[in-house]
């Protein structure tokens, strides 16, 4: 599919995104910060610990002819078992190491590169990594001692793993409890939004009625935030129906006021006809005032309106009437009108609308053709619905040259030629109103046959 | 024939009226529709003429009314904005047919004589009844073929009679829709015009073809 516009966005995938966005940040912020304070308080009882472990290496240490060694054993177990995690050092900048625990035995000393630049006194707790790669936290103490110049230091140290095992453990169940809860919240937040949202879905299924006739208006109970553009949206529908059929009450009484004279005059006309030439003179210019007027009222009938309030009318219907009402019409032709109509097809527009059309399409071919009528409408294509509507009859057609000059749009009526309708005129303004095709040609049936091609179509459920 | 025209606009009603008149029609008027409808339901008529904007009561629900309470006579509408949604409407209330306004009195006529016709079972224009053939929209008579010279009032009794063959007429009803309220029933013109129109259709009379029934009026005998 192409991009979707930011407009495209529904609602509910709008607020989604939104809500999921803020639970990632807020529980990832919340599981750095509880991780970060975990590991802290972790450091501190490591350094408090090793602090302690330092008071007990200066209590058993004794020196006797420069030579340091362990006056009593050791409190703490952990500095007698070989490679406990637990280490202690006693060195000196300047001869190096002088004592180690007997816990420490296996490790070499070099590559622990301890820090001597403690002042007298001094205690400094650190992490540090031994040229072997192993890591371990460490706690110097610098004392002077008796006769020696250079400070001597004291080093516990342990290693990191157990702390960091520890660390890792805690961030595990914290990191999937914080997953658990995020997922709980989102399911949550899905479920409050289809709540929150359901008076939306509603709306849109009310205007779903109105467009298909079901229902005139909204209902009126809605939410408070949505009643007021539910109301303004009633009124909206109610005015415009209001201003139709006050325009089409105008129309019909134009219609009456115009029309009722012209038929005076031609009855005058009729019953005066003394002299030929002035009469079919009068004739002639009432005709045409006549036409004129029924083609602009006819046309007006149009509105074109395939908005999304526009009604829908079942096309096979309203082919029904038009026939019901030519074969009565008709019935010294005793014409027969073929219907093949789906009647899955609904127009979407004004029912008088498709009335004219069909009327004046149906009504040609009844005239024109010698008794025989088809009328057919079929899907042309599905994606988007498009739909053929034919008009065909057994007459003489329509020739190739005059069928261009029937299509024009809003043909000049004084250039119509005597006896020619205004019908096809109508028929193709209306059509195009509604952006529909028309085109003319030869049916099989031996006559003309129209083919109205419309986009304004839906498909019946 | 006894047409009833019901019109608000009383210039126009007044020639529908005159016109068909001098077509030899008998003609009731009414200008709105509770009168009409009122006419329509109380006489006989042989057809109406209707317009759809009438005041009071429109055009449509006075057809529909009529038509519910049994009135079967053909109803020719007549609408001044001449689109579908308004024939539809007439033709499904139980009109027959519409004529848009303005019209030429001929087309009305046209239209009334083949409503009356197809009202009376017939089908194409010209009617038979044995040797007597009649056309309805020429207005001509021929027995054997043979054209028969008759008067506008000749021609309006033989039309009747054979537009209702082997039904027994009562002069009552001849007289109703064939002359206006006013005439004086009467008169023996009635049994003239029949008397003129047996010589006429059967100078020889070998024919016969309109019976005395007794005591109740005319029939035109169809062919056996």
């Amino acid at each position: 599919m192409v991009t979707a516009r930011l407009g495209g966005y529904s609602l509910q995938s709008r607020l989604l995104v939104a809500v999921t966005v803020l639970l990632t940040v807020f529980l990832g912020l919340t599981g750095a910060v509880l991780d970060r304070a975990f590991r802290n308080s972790l450091e501190t009882g490591v350094a408090e610990q090793l602090q302690v472990q330092i008071y007990v290496l200066l209590a058993a240490v004794d020196e006797a002819d420069g030579n340091f060694y362990f006056s009593e054993n050791l409190r703490e177990p952990r500095f007698s078992q070989l490679n406990s995690n637990l280490y202690g050092f006693i060195s000196s900048a300047s001869e190096g190491e002088l004592l180690r625990t007997s816990s420490a035995l296996d490790i070499d000393y070099e590559t622990l590169g301890l820090n001597h630049d403690l002042a007298i006194g001094e205690t400094r707790f650190g992490r540090l990594r031994t040229k072997a790669g192993t890591e371990f936290f460490v706690t110097s103490y610098a004392v002077t001692w008796e006769n020696r110049l250079s400070p001597i230091l004291f080093s516990v140290l342990e290693s990191t793993d157990t702390i960091e095992a520890e660390a890792s453990n805690f961030r595990n169940s914290l990191w999937s409890w914080l997953g658990g809860l995020a997922v709980l919240l989102l399911i949550l937040q899905i479920l409050l939004l289809r709540w929150g949202l359901a008076p939306l879905r509603r709306l849109a299924r009310d205007l779903k009625k109105i467009e298909s006739g079901q229902s005139e208006t909204l209902d009126p109970s809605y939410p408070r935030e949505l009643s007021a553009v539910t109301q303004n949206l009633n009124l909206l529908i109610q005015s415009e129906r209001k201003q139709q059929s006050r325009y089409r009450t105008t129309l019909a009484d134009l219609a009456h006021s115009l029309k009722t004279p012209l038929a005076v005059i031609q009855g005058e006309l009729g019953s005066h006809t003394s002299d030929i030439n002035q009469a079919s003179l009068v004739q002639e210019q009432l005709d045409r005032m006549n036409q004129i007027i029924s083609y602009q009222l006819q046309r007006a009938v149009s509105t074109g309106d395939t908005g999304t309030l526009a009604r829908q009318v079942n096309v096979a219907s309203v082919v029904a009437k038009v026939a019901r009402t030519l074969e009565k019409v008709y019935a010294d032709k005793a014409v027969v009108i073929k219907r093949d109509i789906d009647t899955e097809l609904n127009f979407l527009g004004d029912e008088r609308d498709l009335l004219e059309m069909l009327g004046n399409l149906m009504d040609n071919a009844c005239k024109y053709g010698r008794g025989m009528v088809a009328v057919s409408a079929s899907l042309a294509s599905t994606m988007p619905p498009r739909m053929s509507l034919r008009v065909e009859d057994n007459g003489t057609g329509i020739s190739v040259p005059d069928r261009e000059r029937v299509l024009q749009r809003g043909v000049r009526l004084d250039t119509l030629a005597q006896g020619q309708g205004i019908g096809l005129a109508v028929v193709v303004d209306i059509a195009t109103s509604y952006g529909a095709s028309v085109s003319v040609t030869d049916s099989p049936m031996g006559g003309a046959s129209i083919i109205l091609e419309f986009d304004n179509i839906r498909i019946a459920d | 024939m006894r047409l009833l025209v019901v019109e608000d606009e009383s210039l126009l009603r007044q020639q529908l009226k005159s016109g068909l008149e001098r077509a030899g029609y008998v003609v009731d008027d009414a200008a709105d529709g509770v009168i009409g409808l009122y006419q329509a339901t109380e006489y006989e008529y042989d057809a109406a003429i209707i317009d759809l904007g009438l005041p009071k009561l429109d055009g449509i629900s006075v057809i529909r009314q009529l038509r519910e309470a049994g009135k079967r006579f053909p109803v020719l509408i007549l609408t001044a904005r001449g689109d579908w949604q308004d024939k539809v409407a007439g033709l499904d209330a139980g009109a027959d047919d519409y004529v848009v306004k303005p019209f030429r009195l001929e087309e009305i006529q046209a239209r009334l004589n083949a409503l009356l016709r197809r009202a009376a079972g017939f089908a194409s224009p010209t009617i038979t009844c044995g040797p007597v053939q009649l056309d309805t929209s020429a207005k001509r008579v021929s027995v054997h073929g043979a054209n028969v010279e008759l008067t506008a009032y000749e021609y309006k009794t033989l039309e009747y009679l054979m537009l209702h063959p082997d039904q027994v007429i009562s002069k009552a009803e001849l007289t109703e829709h064939l002359y206006a309220q006013d005439y004086d029933r009467d008169s023996n013109v009635l049994e003239v015009f029949v008397r003129r129109l047996r010589q006429k259709l059967d100078p020889e009379q070998t024919l016969q073809p309109i019976e005395t029934v007794r005591g109740q009026g005319y029939r035109m005998r169809a062919p056996d």
